[in-house]
């Protein structure tokens, strides 16, 4: 059983053959420029736009993040601002109607106390009227009478005396 | 001996094993010379045929939003390759060096594959891997001469120390060398092994050899093909003077 590695119409089997080398780097060459233009470049083309898309969608994405949060911010602010306002109108009214009460109340007092001393003035003034009157019928009638008692014509000067003296005993009791 | 064995081995000494390197298919003058188109050159044909429809189909109407399995295919494809380059090479090889690689390997991993269809494996050719070897010899002095200029070039020949210049030549030589007779040598044991099992079984050939080109033709195929790439890539890598 011999093993011969033969020629013929062959090569021989560990032969380096140039003309093969030079088909080969030529084919290499090919392969090389067909991988590179019809498969490489292409892809590498939409990877890099795909990358470059995505990039502008995250930065757009960030934007409108940062947007939303400075609107979020505002909105909140807005909402501490106005609730603030709201409170202060609050105290403002408050505040007011207290002023509003105790003014109302402090004029209530003043007029109740202005209607009480006019009405205490004239409730005096009555009675010093209703005083005088019953004073002015009493000497009239006190005259009448003593007229008709003694019948006895008293000079009227000293009978108004005497009866005004009288009188204001009785007024002072 | 008895006469039945002295029989036998006269019978098996008639039957001869041989293995034939690739056949001339092609002869043809030309610039007054006459030029042999191997087999393994016109395998290698057939597989560039494949392979450019192949590229020419992936390659063609890519999307940004991926469509169909196809533009997936294709994008793992060159991403697989890119970034194989990537992590063994460097970023500044991406570009440059991921279509070389990429072609390469779908060249050399198809032509051993072309074995399973009966036509004669490129790769069983010594020319054929001799050829790649003498590109990355090449690219490592393009590499060296680019990074290091001629004067850092010359001067890496005596590092680290003077005595190391012969070795240091032959290294340089010795790496492409060995990188293309690794390749040859995996491919065309596996053809003389599945040919001696096929002479030795004779009519019987059915289950062992269709194991054997299992392995030989498809499992190390790709680890051969996997292996060449990777080597080119850290040769050239080691070659830059610059890292």
């Amino acid at each position: 059983m011999g093993i011969t590695l033969s020629a013929g119409e062959t090569l021989q089997l560990v032969n380096i053959n140039t003309d093969t080398i030079i088909f080969t780097l030529i084919n290499t060459l090919i392969i090389f420029l067909i991988y590179r233009f019809f498969l490489h470049k292409p892809v590498m083309k939409i990877l890099d736009e795909r990358k470059e898309k995505i990039a502008g969608e995250m930065k757009a994405a960030e934007d409108a993040q940062a947007e939303a949060e400075a609107m979020k911010q505002e909105y909140f602010d807005k909402l501490k601002e106005s609730r603030e306002e709201a409170a202060q109108i609050v105290s403002a009214a408050v505040k007011r109607a207290g002023e509003r009460e105790n003014q109302i109340l402090a004029e209530a007092q003043q007029e109740a106390a202005d209607m009480k001393k006019k009405a205490e003035e004239s409730i005096e003034l009555e009675k010093k009227k209703a005083i005088n009157e019953i004073k002015d019928q009493i000497s009239d009638i006190v005259i009448m009478a003593s007229e008709k008692v003694c019948e006895k014509e008293i000079s009227k000067s000293d009978n108004e005396a005497l009866i005004n003296k009288f009188i204001a005993e009785v007024g002072n009791e | 001996m008895t006469d039945s064995m002295i029989l036998m081995a006269e019978e098996a000494a008639e039957r001869t094993f041989t293995i034939d390197g690739p056949l001339k298919s092609i002869t043809f003058q030309f610039l007054g010379k006459e030029w042999v188109i191997a087999e393994s050159v016109v395998t290698q044909w057939v597989v560039m045929v494949v392979l450019a429809v192949l590229f020419f189909i992936l390659g063609r109407n890519l999307k940004l939003k991926p469509e169909g399995r196809r533009q997936v295919i294709a994008e793992w494809i060159v991403g697989f390759f890119t970034g194989y380059v990537e992590t063994s090479m460097g970023q500044k090889y991406k570009r440059g060096y991921g279509p070389y690689i990429g072609a390469l390997f779908c060249f050399i991993i198809l032509s051993c594959l072309m074995g399973l269809f009966g036509l004669r494996n490129p790769t069983s050719d010594v020319s054929v891997t001799a050829s790649w070897g003498i590109i990355t010899f090449v690219l490592v002095l393009y590499t060296k001469i680019k990074t290091g200029g001629f004067k850092g070039y010359m001067k890496s020949f005596i590092e680290p120390m003077p005595f190391m210049l012969p070795f240091n030549i032959i290294g340089d030589f010795a790496n492409p060398v060995a990188q293309a007779l690794r390749l040859f040598g995996n491919n065309v044991s596996g053809m003389v092994i599945g040919g001696l099992v096929y002479f030795a079984l004779g009519s019987f050939a059915i289950f062992v050899p269709a194991v054997l080109s299992l392995y030989f033709d498809l499992f190390s195929a790709v680890i051969q093909s996997y292996i060449f790439v990777t080597l080119t890539m850290s040769y050239v890598a080691m070659a830059d003077m610059e890292e």
